[in-house]
C-alpha cells in the first residue's frame, strides 16, 4: 500500500517573467526613435496625392512665423546648409526631411530650399494626405 | 533555546512581472507611430550650362492666391495646372528638358508652393531652385 506524504504546494516559477518583461521594455526604449521636434508647433500642408514614405533621421522644420529649427534645435536660416551638410557628412542616405507649416511665407521658406540643395540633400516635403 | 525548523525564504516576485508587463502596455498605448508623408524632390544640381540656358523652360509664377502658366502667363486652379502638367508628359522627355522654373512672390503661402511642387513631382517634372544673383532685383 502506498503511504501518502506530506502535501507539497504546487507553484510555477515566475520569477523569470518579470526579466522577460524588463528586457522588453529596455528593447522598445533603445529602438524607439523619440520625435526632436515635438515642441515645434506646425500645421502641415495639405496635398491629395501624397504617399507614406520613409522616415529620415534628418530634419528640418519652419514654423508659420518663420522660424528654422533643425533636429528640433532652433536655428537661423543662413547656416542650415552648414549644419545639414555636417549632418550629412558621414551618411549614404542624403535624404532630409522638409517640415513647414502651411502659412509660412515664401520669403521665409524659400532660403531653406537653396541651403538644402547647396548642402546636397535630397529634399522630402513632409505632408498630410487631404482626408485626414 | 527555540528550536527553529529550516524555513526555505523566497521573496515574492509574481508582483515584479505584473508591474512590467503594465509598464509595456503603458508604453504601448502612449506611443504614437508616424508615417510620414509626402514626396521626394529632385533638384537638378550644379551651376547652369551656358549651352542650354537657350532652352526653353516651363515657368509657374505663383502670388499669394494665384497660379499662372507657361510663358503667356495663363492663370489656372491647381487641378488645371495638374492637367496641364500632365500633357508635358515629362516622362518622355530627358533629364535636362524636365526642369520647371517655380517663381514666387515673398508672400506665397507655404501651402500653395507645397501643391505646385506636388503637381510638378508628381507629373515626373523636376523642380529648379532658381537663385537670385546678389545686387540683382526681382
Amino acid at each position: 500500500m502506498l503511504r501518502r506524504g506530506r502535501r507539497i504546494p504546487a507553484m510555477v516559477p515566475i520569477a523569470s517573467m518579470g526579466d522577460i518583461a524588463f528586457l522588453l521594455i529596455i528593447f522598445f526604449m533603445l529602438t524607439s526613435n523619440f520625435i526632436k521636434e515635438a515642441h515645434v508647433v506646425l500645421d502641415r500642408p495639405t496635398a491629395p496625392d501624397i504617399e507614406e514614405m520613409k522616415e529620415s533621421q534628418i530634419s528640418v522644420s519652419m514654423d508659420k512665423e518663420g522660424q528654422a529649427w533643425l533636429q528640433g534645435e532652433p536655428c537661423p536660416v543662413e547656416v542650415i546648409e552648414e549644419g545639414v551638410a555636417a549632418l550629412l557628412a558621414d551618411r549614404d542616405d542624403k535624404l532630409v526631411m522638409l517640415k513647414i507649416d502651411r502659412e509660412a511665407p515664401h520669403e521665409a521658406y524659400g532660403e531653406i530650399f537653396l541651403q538644402l540643395s547647396r548642402a546636397g540633400a535630397e529634399i522630402a516635403l513632409v505632408g498630410l494626405p487631404e482626408n485626414e | 533555546m527555540l528550536k527553529r525548523a529550516h524555513e526555505h525564504k523566497e521573496i515574492d516576485v509574481a508582483a515584479f512581472a505584473d508591474v512590467a508587463f503594465l509598464l509595456i502596455i503603458f508604453f504601448i498605448l502612449t506611443t504614437t507611430f508616424i508615417k510620414p508623408a509626402g514626396n521626394r524632390l529632385e533638384i537638378p544640381s550644379g551651376a547652369p550650362d551656358p549651352a542650354k540656358t537657350e532652352t526653353k523652360q516651363l515657368t509657374i509664377s505663383l502670388t499669394a492666391t494665384e497660379i499662372h502658366y507657361g510663358p503667356k502667363g495663363e492663370k489656372m486652379t491647381l487641378d488645371e495646372l495638374r492637367a496641364a502638367l500632365w500633357q508635358c508628359n515629362f516622362k518622355a522627355r530627358p533629364p535636362d528638358r524636365r526642369a520647371v522654373i517655380v517663381e514666387s512672390a515673398p508672400d506665397v503661402p507655404y501651402q500653395l508652393y507645397f501643391n505646385v511642387v506636388m503637381a510638378i513631382t508628381n507629373a515626373d517634372g523636376v523642380l529648379a531652385i532658381v537663385e537670385e544673383e546678389k545686387g540683382a532685383g526681382r
